[in-house]
């Protein structure tokens, strides 16, 4: 697992308080949202919260975050992509 | 004072908030609420020690939230969708004259998240984080 990847889990973690979960419990490609992680708006929060404290990297919109809550590894791909810029 | 109810549709014996003294909508506010012996809640909380229910503090930083917003509050729909990290370190008594501080935490998707702050003569009242949601 990518070290970003690594982070991008235990900030979900520790900033959704998901008790008793640990990294290699989250699947990489399942969605965040719905069916996967089961999170709901106010999780969305606090995640672009966490996101923007954590890595720097603001999401704007919510069709920024459509594309970065696709799953942990298409929100590790936005931060990778947004903190270089 | 006049603004008040013209902003929020709260009205006694559930208005808690008696003056705007800063507001930046969408950024920060700061009112007051004065808190006298005659509140109806504290007839009952409690008979031989009258303080103000901590539920009821974070109401007040509800309500001072509400001048956030640019728009009067009447007929909008906007409620409280949660509340974080409440913590009340000192009672506040009639008499307490409260500054009541909401600044905005952060937003998404018609979401917002509030820090408040309630402080009496420069101490520590309550803090708390309120989410609130528009809908």
């Amino acid at each position: 697992m990518s070290d970003l990847k690594l982070r991008v889990k235990h900030m979900i973690i520790e900033r959704l308080k998901l008790e008793g979960m640990t990294p290699d419990q989250i699947d990489d490609a399942a969605p965040l949202f719905g069916d996967g992680l089961g999170l709901d708006s106010i999780d969305a929060l606090e995640l672009v919260l966490g996101i923007e404290q954590v890595f720097g990297v603001k999401i704007e919109d919510e069709a920024a975050g459509l594309q970065a809550f696709k799953s942990v590894q298409a929100l590790t791909d936005f931060i990778a992509e947004h903190a270089k810029a | 004072m006049a603004e008040i109810p013209a902003h929020l549709p709260h009205r006694y014996p559930f208005l808690l908030v008696d003056r705007i003294l800063e507001r930046e909508p969408g950024q920060r506010v700061v009112a007051e609420k004065l808190v006298t012996a005659g509140e109806p809640y504290l007839q009952g909380h409690f008979p031989d020690r009258p303080l103000v229910p901590g539920a009821l503090l974070v109401e007040m930083l509800a309500q001072a939230g509400g001048f956030l917003e640019a728009e009067s509050l009447h007929g909008a729909g906007i409620f409280l969708a949660g509340i974080q990290d409440a913590r009340f370190r000192t009672p506040a008594f009639p008499g307490d004259r409260l500054r009541l501080e909401v600044r905005l935490a952060g937003a998404f998707g018609g979401l917002m998240k509030l820090a408040g702050t309630i402080t009496c003569e420069g101490q520590e009242v309550c803090t708390a984080s309120l989410l609130v949601k528009r809908l």
